[in-house]
């Protein structure tokens, strides 16, 4: 098979380092993008030597205007050639609608919507359509409830599983490869880590680990699933949504809101 | 000269019964510190009396009693941490890694210390993928362990301090070991004086994962050099020897001159036994002999480059046999 060459977007943390790491580890060649200052330098040399992979990276604001096309073209000065792409950069929120900024929420949909989009969309001019490649599409499980305080993020996840969904039937047939990863919650930022100890039984086991889900949904991409869930939990949770009525289900989540109200 | 030199001179020390903060404590007050010995217990059995120590009660979770034990040092050493495995509360973790530290910076940015060293480990890196870890490296795995965890958060605590102007330098020890009591945190005591009264019976897995031991003698250097030449926010490695399991137990059998009989143990089978462990501890609440996060673990190695701390603390690492036979002979009957 041919080499293969991953770019990964928001790579210095959470998701995206752990693709980074279980690419590298598969031998795939990498081009890591992430915001300046972010510390993706370190994160290179030491893919560099652990491993001995080509490590190219670009450090870069994802919301910027041209940031898709500035990519591309760095690559195409480099005479790099990705045929994996990796939609991973976004930013989440756990907070009441009125306690975000516009400027906050510009800058959500622009990096979750607007960034995957058109990187996707270059990336398909990019590739080589006769080999074959990949595109894994983060999304969230929680793009298929409704969560009362992730009202955009929420959103802008269930915009990337249309989207995801589509493009799979426009390239039916084709040799592009494109999957959604709908994880559940993931012990990454250090609030998280924080907050997702502090839960207690079914709820605990929903959380997983990052390195875990890398490798789950590589695993799945290079098999072209259409939808990765890791997590038996999730599954589980996902199952019970498709089976539980939409009038229980509207009771569940309002009975769930009073208490988070009135706590 | 040196004795002479730092009389008077009034330091701190928290956890100062710990495995490493006792040792610390005494090698200070040798150097002529007055040291300010800060421990729940004044009259812990591994406390080592001398001259120039002052026990002072207190819990790093009382910022009373902290303020108390503070007031006119000039240098903080904080190694008070919750290391076990396990604890009764969960909670313990980080209110003792996470808020107890919090507490002990916040308050030696109000009293004008000087410089704080913060005691930190390798866990914060945890397993190693391929070459050994040194400082600027990414952590490759999650948090399962909550000793690991919480001492993260911690260090994401200081660097807050450091940008509000406080110098505090981080020291990170790996797996440490050396003469001292057999705490719960200790788990190579456990190892070298089950085997010399042979009631320690197996090798994890094929035994050949790698950990790194650090001889407690240099991590207690370690820690005064920190303080006099560390770089201000700057992380140092305090490592010692990488060695597997096989080759630990070996050195064991060379030093001691005993034969005894030890049973590698798959790693699969350790895990099973761990997660009835983990269900007993649940529903009993009762210490568990193992956890599967610790299971997990012993398919990985453990490595860390010292080379930093070598560079710019003068750090020094005593030959692992050397240490190890300092160890046997501190637990040998006379």
């Amino acid at each position: 098979m041919k080499q293969l060459t991953v770019l990964i977007t928001g790579a210095s943390e959470g998701l995206g380092k752990s693709f980074a790491i279980e690419s590298a580890k598969r031998g795939l060649g990498l081009v890591l993008v992430s915001l300046p200052n972010s510390g993706l330098e370190h994160l290179a040399n030491y893919l560099r030597v652990n491993f001995n992979c080509k490590v190219f990276y670009i450090e870069i604001d994802l919301t910027k205007n041209n940031a898709a096309t500035e990519i591309f073209e760095k690559l195409k000065a480099r005479k790099i050639k990705v045929n994996v792409l990796i939609n991973n950069a976004g930013l989440g929120n756990w907070s009441w609608f009125e306690d975000k900024s516009i400027d906050f929420y510009r800058t959500q949909i622009d990096l979750n919507i607007t960034n995957t989009v058109l990187l996707t969309r270059l990336f398909l001019n990019h590739i080589d359509k006769n080999a074959i490649s990949y595109i894994l599409n983060v999304g969230s499980l929680g793009g298929h409830f409704i969560v009362p305080k992730k009202q955009v993020y929420g959103a802008t996840k269930s915009f990337i599983g249309y989207f995801t969904r589509c493009l799979q039937l426009e390239l039916s047939g084709s040799n592009v490869h494109i999957s959604l990863l709908s994880p559940g919650g993931m012990n990454t930022k250090p609030e998280l880590l924080i907050m997702n100890n502090e839960l207690k039984g079914f709820a605990k086991a929903t959380i997983l680990e990052a390195d875990y889900v890398a490798k789950t949904a590589i695993d799945g991409m290079l098999k072209g699933k259409k939808e990765i869930i890791p997590g038996f939990a999730n599954r589980f949770l996902l199952l019970l949504d498709k089976i539980i009525p939409g009038f229980l289900k509207e009771i569940i989540i309002r009975r769930k809101l009073k208490s988070i109200l009135t706590a | 000269m040196e004795a002479v030199a730092n009389k008077y001179l009034r330091v701190l020390v928290t956890g100062a019964s710990g495995f490493i903060g006792r040792k610390l404590s005494f090698a200070l007050a040798e150097m002529g510190y007055d040291v300010i010995a800060f421990c729940r217990d004044i009259k812990h059995p591994f406390l080592i009396n001398h001259r120039n120590i002052q026990f002072v009660k207190g819990d790093v979770l009382d910022p009373v009693s902290l303020e108390r034990a503070m007031e006119g040092c000039y240098q903080v050493y904080h190694t008070a941490a919750m290391a076990k495995m396990w604890c009764k509360n969960e909670q313990d973790f980080y209110n003792v890694n996470v808020t107890g530290t919090r507490n002990v910076l916040d308050c030696a940015l109000k009293l004008g210390v000087e410089r704080v060293v913060h005691t930190s480990t390798c866990g914060v890196w945890g397993p190693t993928l391929n070459l050994p870890v040194s400082e600027n490296d990414p952590r490759a795995v999650g948090f399962p362990i909550s000793y690991e965890r919480t001492k993260y958060l911690a260090e994401l605590e200081v660097k807050e301090f450091v940008k509000k102007g406080l110098e505090v330098v981080i020291v990170n020890p790996s797996r440490v070991y050396g003469d001292g009591p057999i705490t719960d945190s200790n788990t190579v005591s456990k190892m070298v004086t089950g085997y010399i009264n042979g009631t320690w019976h197996f090798i994890p897995g094929d035994g050949k994962a790698i950990a790194n031991y650090a001889f407690v003698d240099d991590v207690v250097d370690g820690h005064i050099a920190a303080m006099q030449n560390g770089r201000n926010g700057e992380r140092y490695i305090l490592g010692g020897t990488d060695v597997s399991f096989n080759g630990f137990f070996n050195t064991l059998k060379q030093l001691t001159g005993k034969q005894r009989i030890l049973y590698r143990i798959p790693v699969s089978i350790i895990k099973a036994y761990s997660l009835l462990e983990s269900v007993k501890s649940r529903l009993f609440n009762a210490a568990p002999f193992f956890l599967p996060e610790f299971a997990d673990r012993l398919k990985y190695n453990q490595q860390y480059s010292s080379n930093k701390a070598i560079a710019e603390l003068n750090y020094r690492i005593t030959p692992f046999t050397v240490g190890l036979e300092k160890t046997i002979n501190h637990f040998k009957p006379d």
